[in-house]
Formats: structure tokens, C-alpha cells, sequence
């Protein structure tokens, strides 16, 4: 009896993936669940729209959870959140991450490690990504928003949500272009089913970082992604800069697919917020009222929430 | 026999046809099937949006008319443009609107030296004119000239008469246009404030005129339009059955799903912003894009803009772009937002311009023309 009832069970179950797979096959078009594995070239499929899940774009190197922008707290190296995130309470935080870096250390040549020391001090103020620009690569791979990849077999484009910021991989033909790009210039190769990009003709205005890596116009990036599983790809990269590094290093992450059936790429619109951080000072009527000159005062004058009230009575 | 026979003569023709169409290469096809729409795609060839009305209903000119048209294009080409030194025909070195002018007409790059027999953009209505505006869109319209004029108002660019008190109101519509005043960012146009072009996009010719690459795949097109100062950006439609996204979602070019109808890829637009602005539509525009590879050197793109707020009906345009070549003819990246010195710098010098006012060193900023940008308007 038992094994009967498990055998009518068994043939629900094999019932219902008939039924699921009839379902699928319906699909007109191609989406997570009918998405085959290759290209009709035979390249791994790269389409759909991708995004990490780590922590890179808030510091490369291992780190525990700390505030966005401190200020001393009570004991050393215990710092509390500072203004201008400190209304945005654990929202205003750092998310822990085991790293990205081989060998969990940057290069650095010693003045560019107390360049990047300073950057990271000054995040707030020297930041690219805060201003909205073009993230630049390999930054644009995993910053915490997803981006499209288009494959065809002479080009892959990549279009990202922040910033609306974008990069053509050329396959076969690449013309130079004719100056230096923020998302710098990427030429592909196919080695097996790893996809090799070298991207050069960078400027000097990108970041790697919220933590203020960074690097200069000497740039040399040298992608592979390969696929892990259908839906994930190993990312690495390595840079080269010799101003900046004495000697190239490599990071390691993984790209993860999205999965959704509603998975779309939504525009991260940036420009017009942050004109008022950027350019409010140059109003006329200023809609911060804490303006001293270019400098925003903030007096972080926040009531504590009703919600939190009603537990302190 | 007598099949072959009856078919052989009509297949004769079709091949003729075909040769006399120009022996253009037949359109490519994707690895995995799909018509392949891929390429740089520009155009050098003149094509006005809509209709002059002495071609009534006709969609192409004959070669006489071609020919005077034509005749009439490269009259116009040699017109000094912005190089001219007058102003309404009277000599006018030195003066606001001269000095306001800035860039010399070498900047607009290359004038178009095609012409196309195709009488407009626009092929339906069949008159080829765009259908008249609602009047709630006319009303709409005629508001915001009238808060234009009224900021112009007593400036070299204005009609005479005094200071508007309207220079105190804030614009009637999100404003996108380059308005004379400079209270804030939002006080300049779209393309000061690097918002990038909206869609659909209608090319032009020239250096301003603008460049599309085209990459597909089974699942997306990605179009990166560069155009205009910097204005480029990239447009992804995925092909999808997904339905589209609520509708206060608002983006600012669009939520586009596509699907392929025979050899044609379609592509449905919903969800704009108001923050973008075609011919006076804004979040209510409806878009039917129709990419379609004619030949090897020809994308048809074809859209039909639908807004009941602004059109009494919906119209259709086609432009066919031309292959360009990927060696010559290459797709930058915007950067506009990145090096928008402009945007403060105009923001910098009103406030600067109030201030020497104040103290007696300077005219009144709400004198001075700094939006019409020295043109024959």
C-alpha cells in the first residue's frame, strides 16, 4: 500500500512537469525559463540583466560594517555616524564584506596609498558617483544596480541603470576612438567559453570605490568572465596602472543573473537630484535654507519618530 | 510545363524589379533567425517632417519636382547661417544678438546634399501634416509661449515694454525649454541641464543630426543614439511578453517592450515622464515603434505617436537610415552631465549679475536676452 500511494504520487508529480513544461514551450519569447544555456554560435549565453551581490562598490578590500561618514565616538576606533547620514540611522551604514581583492591588498604605490586614504576621508566630496558620472570599468560591473548585456556576435553592449551609462564590447572590428572615454574602450575575445575584454583609453576622473580607490589615465583592464552556472558568471579583473600601483592586482566576484519574470532595466536618473546638492547654493531662492555660501549647514534637525515615543513613555 | 510557363515571365519581372531598385543586397538575417537590424545607422538625405501642402496627398515627389527641390536645397545651403554678420538684413557686428550667436555655422558640420523623393516624414494622415492639437494641448502650448514672451519681454529679444512681473512665477509646465531667467537649474532647458535626448528620435542630417548603433540579440535590442551636444544615450528594448509597469511609473524614455511581427521588430512605448517633451506630448505619449531592415544598407524605422491629451488622432513617420561605415563614422559617449560647466556657470553669472545690479555696477539681469541665443526668432 505504501509503495502504491508513492507511486501515485510519483505520477501527480511527473503530471505536473508534463503540464509545466507544456506551459513553458507556450513562451513566445525567450526569458528565464526557456533561455538556452548557448548562443546559436555556441558561445555561452551572456543576455538578460545581471547585477553582484556584494559589497565592492562600497569598499573592495575586507571590511565590517561601519558608518558611511563618521566622527569620533566615545572610544577609539568606534566611530558613530556623522552628518550628513546621521538621520539615515542603519541606513546611513557600510554593509559588512568578506572582499573582493586577491590577496585582500591593493598595490599601491606609497603616495597613491595616502592619496587613496585622503579620497576615502573626503568620500562625500570627491566621489564621481556621488555627482552622478559615468561609474567607469570595472566599477559599472558591480555597483549595486543591474545592467542589460545584448550579445550578438560582433557586439556586446551593456547598459547600466545608474547613470544611464553604457559600454559597446567590439568583437570584430574596434576602431581607436578618438579620445579618452570614462567608460573607457573595450575590445572582446572569446577564449573557450571565458569572454576577454581589454579596456583601455580611460581618464583619470573614475573611482574603483566609495572607499577612494582609484587610478589614473594609465589604466589597463583586463575582464574574463566565465560562466559558473547558466544564470552566474565568474568576473575577474585585472588592472594595471603603473602611476598609481607597483604591479597589477586582480579582483574576483560573481556576476548573478536575474531571475524575475518581471525583471526589467529601470533608469537610475540621477542628474537632476543631484543638482540641488551640487548647484543649490547658486539659486536664487534657495530651497535649503541652511546654505552659508557653497557650504550646506546641516543641523540634522530630526524629531524622533512617533513610533519611538510611545515606547519610552 | 504550362505552370513554368504562366510563372516564369512574373518571376522575370521581380528579378528586373529588383535590379532596377538599385541591385541592393538583401537584407541579413541573425544566426538565430530574426531579420538582423544591426549597424551604425545615420542619414545624409533631406527628408522635411511634414508635407508642403502643394503635394497634397502624395507621398513622393516626380523628378521634376525632385529637381527644383533640390535646386532649392542647395540654394539654401549657401546662406551664411549663423556666420552672417546682419541681423533682419541690416549689418550688426558687435551687437547682443551677433555676439549671441557664439558658434559659427563650421560647428553644425555638413549640410545635407541629398534630397528624398519622399514629400515627408509623417505618411499618415495622408495629407503627411501632424493632426491638429487638442485644444486642451493647444491651450497648454499657448500658455507656456506667452510665460516665454513675458521673460523676453523689454530685452533685446522680446518685444518692448517693461519688466513682466511674470518673471516671478514659476514656469506653467515642468519647463524644458531654454527660458530667460536663471533662478535655478530648473530655470534651463533640457539640454543645459544634460537630460539627453528623449524618444522617438528623429534624425537629422549633419554633424548634429546624430548617429544610432544598433546591437541584437534573441531577447533585446540596444540602441545608443548619439546626438546633439552630448546628448547621446542608450535605449534598451527587451523582447519580451512581460506586461508593462504601472502606470505612475514614470520613465523618462519609457517603459519599451518589443516583439517581432514577421520580419518587423515592434516595439511598444508606454509610461513617459513629463519631464520629456515631443512636439508637446509628455507622460501620456504613446509610442509603436516598427524597426524593419529594408536592405543591406537601409533600417526603416517607423513610429506612430499616440497622445488623445494632445493630437486628435494618432500619426505615423518613417525615416530610412543608411549604414554608415563603423570605420569612419563612430559612437561616442555622452559626458555631458560629467563636464556641465555651463549649467553653474550660468547660474554663477546671473547671481554675479544681480549682485553689480544691486550696487549700481551693471544693468538689470531681467534686461538682458539670455535665452533666444542671438537667433533670427
Amino acid at each position: 500500500m505504501v509503495t502504491r500511494s508513492i507511486w501515485r504520487g510519483g505520477m501527480v508529480a511527473a503530471a505536473a512537469v508534463v503540464l509545466a513544461l507544456a506551459v513553458s514551450s507556450l513562451r513566445t519569447t525567450e526569458d528565464s525559463s526557456t533561455r538556452s544555456a548557448r548562443m546559436a554560435d555556441g558561445r555561452p549565453n551572456l543576455n538578460g540583466t545581471w547585477q553582484v551581490m556584494n559589497t565592492a562598490n562600497w569598499d573592495l578590500l575586507a571590511h565590517t560594517v561601519r558608518p558611511a561618514v563618521s566622527q569620533p565616538g566615545v572610544y577609539e576606533n568606534h566611530p558613530v555616524l556623522a552628518a550628513p547620514v546621521l538621520a539615515l540611522g542603519s541606513t546611513g551604514l557600510v554593509p559588512a564584506g568578506p572582499g573582493v581583492v586577491e590577496g585582500n591588498e591593493i598595490p599601491y604605490k606609497p603616495e597613491a596609498a595616502a592619496m587613496k586614504r585622503e579620497n576615502g576621508e573626503h568620500w562625500l566630496d570627491r566621489d564621481p558617483e556621488v555627482r552622478c558620472y559615468m561609474p567607469g570599468v570595472p566599477r559599472a560591473m558591480y555597483m549595486p544596480y543591474p545592467f542589460q548585456i545584448t550579445q550578438s556576435p560582433g557586439k556586446i553592449q551593456m547598459v547600466f541603470a545608474y547613470a544611464n551609462a553604457s559600454r559597446t564590447i567590439f568583437l570584430e572590428e574596434a576602431p581607436r576612438p578618438p579620445a579618452d572615454k570614462w567608460m573607457g574602450h573595450s575590445v572582446g575575445h572569446w577564449e573557450g567559453n571565458t569572454l576577454v575584454v581589454h579596456v583601455t583609453d580611460f581618464n583619470d576622473r573614475t573611482w574603483l570605490s566609495r572607499s577612494g580607490d582609484f587610478h589614473s589615465d594609465a589604466l589597463d583592464v583586463v575582464e574574463r568572465f566565465t560562466p559558473i552556472t547558466p544564470d552566474a558568471l565568474r568576473y575577474e579583473v585585472t588592472l594595471t596602472d603603473p602611476n598609481v600601483y607597483t604591479h597589477p592586482w586582480k579582483m574576483s566576484m560573481v556576476l548573478y543573473r536575474q531571475l524575475e519574470d518581471n525583471a526589467a532595466l529601470m533608469d537610475f536618473r540621477c542628474l537632476e537630484f543631484v543638482e540641488e546638492t551640487f548647484l543649490g547654493h547658486l539659486r536664487k531662492n534657495q530651497l535649503v535654507k541652511h546654505w552659508e555660501g557653497d557650504t550646506i549647514v546641516l543641523d540634522v534637525t530630526r524629531r524622533v519618530p512617533e513610533g519611538d515615543k510611545k515606547y519610552e513613555r | 510545363m504550362k505552370i513554368a510557363a504562366r510563372f516564369l515571365p512574373v518571376a522575370a519581372l521581380v528579378a528586373a524589379a529588383t535590379i532596377i531598385a538599385g541591385a541592393q543586397a538583401k537584407a541579413p538575417r541573425t544566426s538565430w533567425g530574426t531579420p538582423d537590424l544591426q549597424g551604425v545607422w545615420n542619414t545624409n538625405t533631406f527628408v522635411p517632417v511634414e508635407r508642403a501642402p502643394q503635394y497634397g496627398t502624395r507621398a513622393m515627389m516626380t523628378e521634376e519636382e525632385h529637381a527644383k527641390a533640390l535646386a532649392d536645397l542647395q540654394e539654401r545651403n549657401k546662406r551664411p547661417g549663423r556666420d552672417s554678420r546682419e541681423v533682419a538684413g541690416k549689418p550688426a557686428i558687435g551687437t547682443e544678438k551677433d555676439v549671441a550667436r557664439a558658434y559659427n555655422e563650421f560647428w553644425f558640420g555638413d549640410k545635407p546634399t541629398k534630397l528624398s523623393y519622399r514629400t515627408s516624414m509623417v505618411i499618415d494622415p495622408p495629407d503627411g501634416r501632424i493632426p491638429p492639437l487638442t485644444p486642451e494641448a493647444a491651450k497648454r502650448i499657448a500658455d507656456k509661449r506667452e510665460f516665454l514672451a513675458a521673460l523676453l519681454q523689454g530685452t533685446s529679444g522680446g518685444h518692448p515694454g517693461p519688466i513682466s512681473p511674470r518673471r516671478a512665477e514659476r514656469s506653467p509646465d515642468y519647463n524644458l525649454d531654454r527660458i530667460n531667467r536663471a533662478d535655478g537649474p530648473e530655470d534651463r532647458g533640457g539640454p543645459e541641464r544634460c537630460f539627453g535626448n528623449g524618444m522617438p528620435v528623429v534624425m537629422g542630417t549633419g554633424t548634429f543630426g546624430g548617429v544610432m548603433q544598433l546591437v541584437q540579440s534573441s531577447d533585446s535590442v540596444s540602441l545608443y543614439y548619439d546626438i546633439g551636444q552630448g546628448s547621446g544615450f542608450a535605449w534598451v528594448a527587451p523582447i519580451t511578453n512581460r506586461p508593462h509597469l504601472p502606470k505612475y511609473v514614470q520613465l523618462y524614455r519609457g517603459d519599451p517592450i518589443g516583439r517581432w511581427e514577421g520580419d518587423t521588430l515592434v516595439v511598444d512605448v508606454t509610461n513617459f515622464s513629463d519631464e520629456t517633451d515631443f512636439r508637446g506630448s509628455r507622460e501620456n505619449l504613446h509610442l509603436v515603434m516598427r524597426f524593419k531592415r529594408v536592405d543591406a544598407n537601409t533600417l526603416s524605422v517607423q513610429f506612430t505617436a499616440d497622445d488623445p491629451t494632445t493630437w486628435a488622432k494618432p500619426w505615423t513617420a518613417v525615416q530610412e537610415l543608411e549604414k554608415a561605415d563603423e570605420k569612419t563614422t563612430q559612437i561616442l559617449e555622452p559626458g555631458c552631465h560629467e563636464g556641465n560647466y555651463g549649467l553653474m556657470g550660468m547660474l554663477i553669472n546671473t547671481r554675479a549679475a544681480e549682485k553689480a545690479f544691486r550696487e549700481g555696477k551693471g544693468p538689470d539681469p531681467a534686461t538682458q536676452d539670455n535665452a533666444t541665443g542671438g537667433g533670427d526668432n
